[in-house]
């Protein structure tokens, strides 16, 4: 007996079978193989033409132009088959880094002549052949049998027949289609053969597009060297925009802060001091209100600038983490508690990097979560450092966009994302926070 | 200008506005708005017009040049109206900016110029009454990019001396207290500087000021 489940499944595959020729997938995955498989053909001759005689004729510059040529060509191949495979077979090939040619004749030469991407479409367009000539043999024909299997009865096995193509039935039946018999029966029977050799075109067919799927994933989209390069290209630019957003930071608490201050302390000694040389009565309770004010300027500024300092680089950062979290947590007005237990130390640019997101995290739990209790753990995993900050209050965390109320976690991801380090946010609304972080202990 | 003169002070920082306001006060200037941003300035300026605005060149939104720009527009709308620009940095582009069509009660400082308080009143003075003043930097960041060295070059210590302290637009008489010599020695001093820069010379400060100042950026 088979049980309700299986009979239900063995119902859908059913239903799927008998669909499956007319879905449009079907149809598309025909119509790409199809129109790729004229591609291939003429971009094989294309790239076979020019690369054999660029090879052949190396030893002159002539033979390195061809070369260039071929696989700025090959390159062009390669987005006519990304086209090709958005559009009908909604395979999307992430597009690979547009080529970019150095100054002059010889600049493009050479960096024709390295174009990663150039390369790997000319071992696209060559591996797609045998693909190719494999899909029309084993895919391709099962339609072309049917087609022909079916349509039997309009051309009743006449002359007109065809011969020579149906690889399926003539190789699983020689002569099948020729027999000479112009019987009811015998029509019925290729007509029905037709019938099922539809059901089963598909699936041969989307083997061989599965196939190509992965070729053109594997060959055609940004390949993983560049890709890596592309990435560190990014966390570098964001390093240097971090680094330059810092600077006009420090500039602007310089300037609006300690700066203001000793300019407004030196206007007030100045004051003073004209007051004291001035001719006549001195107004000895004028002059000692503008020393007042002006020393307590000079403190105002000392603080200033000790605060402005210890933002830029903590000193305490210098005896190790440990001495500079537990300064960290003991500041927080949220009550902390600190883990940490560290096998070797780690560099100093990813103490820092520590150092300020837990500042950073801290600073969010005290004014944003409502936390009673915070805990902050470090450790050690293998060559790999883990930061959790964890909090008790109302949660809901998540990088905003710049300027608004978290956009400091987003500028925290992208310090920890500079040197391939991750930042993950686990806050559901209604709390706990977790954020845990995890950086190379060297970078 | 026999009565007191008037000031209106747009400075986004708390502590150097009240003590701006306090300083010019105290010397006997008459407030009449002391305010944080442009807008504010162009609000108080139309309500009361001052004799001079001191102005600082950073001021929200932006903290770039908003001040600058907010000058230039009230000297078109009021060309009476003498502005003293106020700036913790010296940029040269702002100075050409500011003159571009005359030097008549303008003025170009740094901040820390303050310090030295009579200097201070004695260049807003001046600014308000039609005069120039200009901060030695400028001068000297001017001097050294200029390209007329073969000029400067013929010249005597002493006349790039009195060079500098016409460009920062102070007149015969301060030049020759500043520099302890005679009005008259100053004057023949001037009349040699011109003679070899190949300039007219020119009467009133300001004029004078901009003459030196176009020949040395161009």
């Amino acid at each position: 007996m088979l049980s309700e489940a299986r009979l239900n499944q063995m119902r859908h595959f059913g239903r799927m079978a008998w669909r499956e020729p007319f879905s449009r997938r079907t149809w598309h995955e025909l119509g790409f193989f199809a129109v790729s498989t004229m591609l291939t053909a003429v971009g094989f001759d294309f790239i076979a033409i020019t690369m054999g005689l660029g090879v052949a004729l190396t030893v002159t510059f002539i033979g390195l132009v061809l070369v260039a040529a071929s696989l700025r060509g090959a390159r062009g191949l390669g987005r006519f088959h990304r086209v090709l495979a958005r559009n009908l077979i909604d395979e999307i090939i992430e597009e690979p880094i547009p080529f970019s040619a150095r100054a002059g004749f010889f600049g493009w030469l050479q960096s024709a002549l390295r174009d990663r991407v150039g390369w790997r479409s000319v071992a696209y367009c060559v591996i797609k052949v045998p693909l190719s000539v494999f899909g029309v043999w084993f895919a391709f024909s099962v339609w072309v049998d049917a087609f022909f299997c079916l349509t039997y009865p309009l051309w009743g096995g006449g002359a007109a027949r065809p011969q020579g193509f149906g690889v399926v039935v003539n190789l699983f039946a020689p002569g099948f289609l020729s027999v000479q018999s112009s019987g009811f029966i015998h029509g019925l029977f290729i007509f029905l053969s037709g019938g099922l050799l539809l059901l089963l075109a598909p699936w041969p067919m989307r083997g061989v597009v599965f196939a190509d799927r992965r070729l053109m994933r594997a060959l055609l989209g940004p390949d993983p060297v560049t890709a890596r390069v592309r990435s560190l290209e990014v966390a570098r630019a964001q390093t240097v925009d971090a680094s330059a957003a810092t600077l006009r930071r420090i500039e602007r608490d310089l300037h609006d802060g300690t700066q203001a201050q000793l300019v407004a302390l030196a206007m007030r000694l100045g004051q003073a001091k004209e007051k004291l040389n001035e001719p006549g009565e001195l107004d000895i309770d004028e002059v000692r209100r503008l020393v007042n004010d002006a020393h307590g300027g000079a403190k105002e500024a000392i603080v200033e600038l000790r605060d402005l300092a210890r933002g830029i680089h903590p000193p305490v950062l210098d005896t190790g983490l440990e001495g500079a979290l537990s300064t960290l947590a003991a500041r927080s007005t949220v009550p902390v508690e600190l883990t940490v237990s560290l096998e070797e130390r780690p560099t100093h640019a990813i103490e820092a990097i520590a150092y300020f997101c837990v500042a950073e995290l801290l600073a969010n739990v005290a004014q944003h979560a409502n936390a009673s209790r915070a805990s902050v753990r470090c450790t050690q995993h293998g060559k790999w450092l883990r930061v959790v900050v964890r909090d008790d209050g109302s949660g809901g965390a998540q990088p905003a966009l710049v300027g608004s109320a978290s956009s400091g976690l987003r500028g925290l991801i992208d310090r920890v994302q500079s040197v391939d380090g991750t930042l993950e946010i686990n806050s559901p609304s209604g709390g706990p926070t977790i954020m845990t972080i995890d950086l190379p202990l060297h970078a | 200008m026999g009565d007191t003169i008037r000031v209106a002070v747009a400075e986004d920082s708390a502590i150097l506005r009240d003590g701006l306001v306090q300083l010019l006060a105290d010397r006997g200037f008459e407030i009449t708005a002391a305010v944080s941003d442009p807008d504010g300035l162009r609000e108080s300026i139309e309500k009361d017009l001052p004799d001079v605005a001191v102005v600082d060149i950073r001021m929200p939104p932006t903290f770039t040049d908003e001040g600058l720009r907010a000058a230039i527009e009230l000297r078109r709308l009021h060309p009476t109206l003498g502005i003293l620009l106020f700036s913790q940095y010296i940029e040269t582009r702002y100075a050409a900016e500011l003159l571009a069509d005359d030097a008549a009660g303008i003025g170009y400082l740094l901040k820390d110029r303050v310090a030295d308080v009579s200097d201070f009143v004695e260049a807003l003075v001046r600014v308000a009454s039609g005069g120039t003043a200009l901060d030695p930097e400028v001068v000297t960041q001017l001097l050294g990019a200029s390209r007329k060295i073969d000029s400067l070059s013929g010249m005597s210590a002493r006349e790039r001396e009195v060079l500098s302290l016409m460009a920062e637009g102070r007149s015969n008489a301060a030049i020759a207290t500043t520099l302890v010599f005679s009005e008259g020695a100053v004057e023949k001093h001037v009349t040699n500087i011109f003679t070899k820069l190949d300039l007219p010379v020119s009467q009133s400060d300001h004029r004078r000021v901009l003459a030196v100042l176009r020949f040395l950026d161009s």
